[in-house]
């Protein structure tokens, strides 16, 4: 393929879908090569060894060699296929839960009337739809299975991981009250430091208020717990135990308290102190500026000016 | 001084089977469940932005060490209102004077090292439910009252330097304090007295900054800062133990009306021990 072409059409690859990332296959066709030489080789040895013992050592290198190469070949289409098979882990929980559901409504379409696989299917939908605790739970286990995938494109898309592009294993999820938590195992290349500096657009992608990362475990810095938060709990008023051990008719003590009467501001007279106060630079200004001069002379007319101004 | 023995002894008839060494409830955590915190041998500091809900918190513990057995009380409250409700049972209410707060600390200080003291001759370590003394709780509010506004420069250095004296000795002799001030940054109070806090609640905070204060540097960057707690949801707040890491709690509420029930129950049941009794001893005495 030229590559003017995908320039052209806005860095898109004309014509195919990116199933898996330009790095991913590369290291994948790597991977697969050395799984292949690794495999035949070992695999061969093994077989011409075994076959020696039956056979002409030349006869066993052959038998060796039809062995391995099978073997080989068989390793390199694993290794060639698991980002695919990778992929298809990862819908794992999606694909079962659609092929059972789909299962069950073609099962119970071809049983059944239409009125009551309608009458049943409405039941099913209805009945969670309308109890709340029902359908809280529904929500919060499809966002548990939401959030996976939105954790996943989180790795792949801005948390640079390693060379060879390997995305952390993203274990199970559970709901909690306030969103989801998920497990995570990293791979090589990344740390909870890494993550934590990045936690708001952890958030954006999960399309969550805030997300916090703890370790899942004390001896292995690789396990993390996300804790993803998309709703606040805390809204409610707490009431306080105590109130319920006390005997309401206590009589009511209260030490009596000397109440001030000045509740306003012109309650209170303005301080006198503060004249002074005001006093003293003033008097020190001028005698900083002007009292050089005057004391020795003390002329009635320049005293009479000063006294003034204060 | 080494009278509170005896004292003590004497101090509490009869409770509602609350003790400080009970775990004290005080208030919920995300999942629903209930958070409590062993303030006897931890100390705990509050802050947050006013209105965040600091004053709850703060009268929870309050309450609970009002009701409980062989519990003193010292209130420092600059504000008055906040463990005003409380001045009948406690020990020592001080409101805006730095003086009797200077003088109360140095009572306390050589309460402390009256009972380590006693500790030692027991050759033990750590105070224990079982050794009969008071609990003594130092419970301050607006803390920066006393530290930068009341009194002179070297008064509140006197402050700070007992007040922690009293937080590094207190732990384990039961002598808990627990302080709560808006912001408690370098100016307020020390940074070598806010790091012998044990505990911490932060309630809501204005910038990331100021949740680290509370908390300690850096958990904002690790996503536990105060400042992402709604302005509306007051009693919400960011509370790190010991050791672990921050969890957001919601802290019971008591309305004013539950707070005075909640004092005038305690003051009934301490009646033989409180300084200031309402109503005549004697009819007391007879009902119970």
């Amino acid at each position: 393929m030229s590559k003017s072409s995908p320039r052209r059409f806005g860095g898109k690859s004309t014509g195919t879908v990116t199933v898996i990332e330009a790095k991913v296959h590369r290291s994948s066709a790597r991977n697969a090569k050395m799984a292949f030489i690794l495999t035949a080789v070992i695999v061969g040895l093994l077989a011409a060894v075994v076959a020696a013992s039956y056979w002409h050592p030349i006869v066993a290198l052959i038998v060796g060699a039809l062995i391995g190469v099978p073997t080989g070949a068989a390793a390199w289409l694993l290794v060639r296929v698991w980002p695919v098979l990778r992929l298809l882990w990862w819908w794992t929980p999606e694909t079962f839960l659609g092929v059972g559901l789909l299962t069950c409504w073609v099962q119970l379409a071809n049983h059944t009337p239409t009125v009551v696989t309608l009458l049943v299917v409405a039941l099913l939908v209805g009945v969670p739809a309308v109890i709340r605790p029902v359908r809280r739970q529904v929500i919060a286990w499809t966002w548990c299975l939401i959030v996976r995938h939105r954790l996943r494109v989180c790795f792949a898309q801005f948390i640079i991981a390693n060379q060879s592009g390997s995305l952390p294993l993203i274990l199970w999820s559970r709901p909690t009250p306030v969103g989801e938590r998920v497990w995570v195992y990293l791979r090589p290349g990344l740390s909870a430091k890494d993550l934590e500096g990045r936690l708001d657009k952890i958030a954006v992608t999960c399309h969550a208020s805030t997300v916090l990362i703890e370790r899942a475990s004390e001896n292995n810095a690789a396990y993390l717990r996300f804790d993803i938060k998309r709703r606040e709990v805390l809204t409610a008023t707490v009431g306080s135990p105590l109130v319920d051990v006390i005997d309401p008719a206590a009589p009511v003590s209260a030490s009596p308290l000397t109440v001030p009467t000045a509740l306003d501001l012109p309650d209170i007279d303005a301080p006198t102190i503060t004249l002074p106060t005001q006093g003293k630079p003033a008097t020190k200004k001028p005698a900083t500026s002007a009292n050089g001069s005057k004391p020795a002379a003390s002329p009635s007319s320049d005293t009479d000016d000063v006294s003034d101004w204060i | 001084m080494t009278t509170t023995v005896p004292t003590s002894a004497a101090a509490v008839p009869v409770g509602p089977g609350l003790s400080m060494f009970d775990p004290l409830f005080i208030g919920i955590d995300e999942f629903g469940q209930p958070v409590y915190l062993d303030v006897i041998y931890r100390n705990i500091l509050i802050a947050g932005e006013p209105g965040g809900g600091k004053s709850g918190l703060v009268n929870n513990i309050c309450g609970h060490g009002a009701l409980s057995d062989n519990t003193r009380l010292v209130l420092l409250d600059a504000k008055l209102v906040e463990l005003g409700p409380w001045r009948d049972i406690a020990d020592a209410f001080i409101g805006p004077d730095i003086d009797e707060a200077i003088s109360v600390l140095r009572r306390l200080l050589i309460v402390a090292t009256n009972r380590y003291t006693w500790l030692l001759a027991n050759r033990r370590r750590k105070l224990v439910p079982g050794d009969g003394m008071s609990v003594i709780v130092t419970i301050i509010d607006e803390l920066a009252m006393f530290s930068t506004v009341l009194g002179t420069k070297q008064q509140q250095e006197e402050f700070a330097a007992l007040l922690r004296g009293l937080v590094s000795l207190g732990r384990a002799c039961g002598m808990p304090v627990v302080a709560a001030t808006q912001r408690p940054s370098w100016d307020i109070i020390p940074a070598s007295l806010r790091d012998l806090f044990g505990y911490r609640a932060a309630f809501r905070c204005t910038s990331l900054n100021s949740s680290n204060i509370i908390l300690g540097q850096g958990w904002a960057e690790q996503g536990y800062t105060a400042s992402d707690i709604s302005p509306t949801n007051q009693g919400a707040a960011y509370l790190l133990a010991e050791g672990g890491v921050p969890r957001r709690i919601k802290a019971a509420y008591l309305t004013d009306n539950d707070i005075y029930s909640i004092a005038d129950y305690a003051a009934w049941i301490r009646r033989p021990t409180t300084g200031v009794p309402a109503g005549s001893r004697t009819d007391w005495e007879i009902a119970a």
